[in-house]
């Protein structure tokens, strides 16, 4: 990242998946001193269809280690797969998102929701929704993510973990069950990571957005004393 | 009012082999105290998996130890989770009844579901039906405590004819109450006739509104049990120090530990999306007042911690928002030394304690 002062993104009718699902107990390797592991250790995988942005539609597959910064559920952005160039880079310059480029499909069915990603050939992640069914958008809580960059602050770049705290307006939601047929750890930087017990799959239509940064943590810091506010407003 | 304790028995990091029995041991030497000092009831909970913040996975044997080394004290299940993946409801009929009987009838039966990922994902139950199951097993209970013989055919367990022995000691049965962590779990509570077991810590202003809403419905309710258990019960930490200051670093120090902990476990609604966990629940209100916009002096609003008179203040209030009861977290994770909180125990029977005195000892048939 070059600056943390990025403009917002709005990302109409977006297209979220979002599966959830138990790891590991060694998957407390992947965080940062910062951060505490959830109770138990879970992860998310996201696949989100923006038909709208500011570099042109495009699918965006990441993978989330759940924990808490202090007591605030955030999820880790452990890797990221972008339909298109121009919008890996984006994300990586603008929000500090591990983003890279590959091919990234979002298939409905009437009985499933699938999404791939492949980067150089290779199939890095196939999951599944399996028979969805409708529910209240009120009852989805979507977590905050941060993002492991090299950020600016104080006229010194080193490691830093941003938040993006977007904003969701759900018009439609759908839960049914998870399924990860694929899930290649190393191409997501998530050495031990494995899928295990299922907890959950939502598919959502929503109306959301990229923020502008507010808070970075410092790395090795506890983040009640290591949090910098950048700005008050994420709009501002 | 009526006081009482309230144990989660929470255990620091690192697990050695004595830390677990010195904070279930404290407790007990708290206990015993309490019962001294006038104290009128000590709940427990019932937890699972619920690293550092709880390990109390089976309440009634810690209620048995405590009903054993008091005289007077009631002793509550705050609460037994009724979900057919924790526990049978025959068993919890069986259990409820033995300790009724060995504590002389001084048992109260606090009922609930969980509200966390971490145990209900760990027994592999449905967070769909949890409520379902909830209002299955208290409509049962009281009957398997009270009849001769018994039988049932529902959604979510069986039984063919049996007698289930033995009964509970009490006439007619002991006081049933429900976990009221969410809002309008208390309008549950007074649908059926239960008292309301407050586990959130928190404002007059909001309390009193659910409160009036809950004594309104009650009037008109249907019993599940044999009589209505009009009463409220809220959950309080408790430091009590001559310096006021004092108590007010220590208080806020524990409830900061509290709230830290609970906020590092995954609530249902964090992780599975369903109409049966709406609100937000206990965690993340916990959570709010550990770090978010409730972390002020004004989160601070009825936490029982600080000089006698602050304390004496605090329960006042709450007594004028219609609370019958309230228990207190004496610890959390052990960061009061015992001394202290022993201490804090006596000095609140002393000094506060008299203020609310009528001389009438807890009792859950207040009306029928």
């Amino acid at each position: 990242m070059c600056a943390l002062d990025t403009e917002i993104w709005p990302l109409p009718n977006a297209d979220i998946l979002q599966l959830a699902f138990e790891v590991p107990r060694t998957t407390e390797s992947l965080l940062p001193r910062a951060m505490h592991p959830a109770i138990p250790p879970y992860a998310t995988i996201w696949v989100t269809r923006y038909p709208e942005s500011p570099v042109g539609p495009f699918i965006l597959a990441q993978l989330r280690l759940m924990a808490r910064a202090g007591a605030h559920p955030r999820g880790l952005v452990l890797g990221a797969v972008a339909s298109t160039e121009e919008a890996a880079a984006a994300l990586r310059e603008r929000w500090g998102l591990p983003a890279v480029s590959g091919k990234v499909t979002f298939t409905r069915r009437h009985d499933r929701i699938m999404a791939t990603a492949v980067r150089d050939g290779l199939t890095v992640l196939e999951c599944e929704l399996v028979d969805p069914e409708a529910i209240s958008g009120s009852d989805v809580q979507y977590i905050h993510s941060v993002a492991l960059a090299n950020a600016p602050l104080d006229g010194k770049t080193g490691p830093l973990l941003v938040q993006v705290d977007s904003r969701y307006t759900i018009k439609k939601a759908e839960r049914g069950r998870p399924r990860v047929n694929i899930l290649l750890p190393e191409p997501w930087g998530a050495g031990p990571l494995r899928p295990g017990h299922p907890i959950a799959a939502t598919v959502t239509t929503c109306d959301t957005d990229l923020p502008r940064i507010r808070f970075v943590m410092n790395v090795e810091t506890p983040v009640v004393r290591g949090t910098r506010r950048i700005r008050e407003s994420r709009e501002e | 009012m009526k006081f009482g304790l309230f144990y989660e028995l929470s255990v620091p990091r690192p697990w050695t082999r004595e830390s677990e029995r010195t904070v279930y041991m404290n407790a007990l030497e708290q206990v015993r105290l309490a019962d001294e000092l006038g104290f009128d009831q000590v709940w427990a909970v019932e937890h699972h998996f619920l690293e550092e913040y709880s390990h109390c996975p089976a309440p009634e044997l810690f209620l048995t130890a405590c009903a054993m080394i008091t005289k007077r004290m009631r002793v509550g299940h705050g609460i037994v989770i009724c979900v057919p993946e924790f526990n049978h409801p025959i068993k919890i009929a069986e259990r409820t009844a033995v300790l009724d009987i060995l504590s002389g009838g001084r048992l109260e039966v606090g009922t609930g579901r969980s509200a966390t990922w971490t145990e209900l994902g760990g027994f592999r139950a449905n967070p769909d039906t949890t409520k379902k199951s909830w209002d299955e097993f208290v409509r049962c209970l009281p009957k398997m405590w009270t009849q001769e013989t018994y039988a049932y055919d529902g959604e979510f367990w069986s039984m063919p004819e049996r007698t289930i022995v033995p009964k509970v000691y009490q006439r007619p049965h002991p006081p049933l109450w429900v976990a009221v962590t969410t809002p309008g779990t208390e309008l549950d509570a007074a649908e059926r006739g239960l008292g309301s077991l407050g586990l959130t810590f928190g404002q007059f202003a909001e309390q009193e509104k659910r409160i009036a809403e809950y004594r309104r419905r009650i009037r008109n309710c249907e019993p599940v049990g044999a009589f209505v258990n009009d009463q409220v019960s809220t959950v309080n930490f408790l430091y009590c120090h001559e310096d006021d200051t004092t108590a007010r670093n220590t208080g806020r120090r524990m409830a900061d530990t509290f709230n830290y902990l609970a906020s590092q476990l995954i609530s249902a609604r964090e992780a599975f999306p369903s109409r049966s966990y709406q609100s937000l629940g206990l965690l993340p209100q916990l959570r709010r007042q550990a770090t978010g916009p409730d972390a002020s002096e004004q989160a601070g609003e009825g936490l029982a911690f600080g000089g006698p008179q602050r304390v004496l203040h605090a329960l006042k209030r709450w007594e004028a928002v219609g609370v019958d009861r309230v228990n207190f977290l004496l610890n959390a994770i052990e960061v009061i030394p015992q001394a202290d909180v022993l201490a804090s125990l006596r000095l609140f029977a002393k000094e506060v304690m008299p203020a609310f005195a009528d001389d009438k000892p807890a009792s859950g048939a207040v009306s029928s």
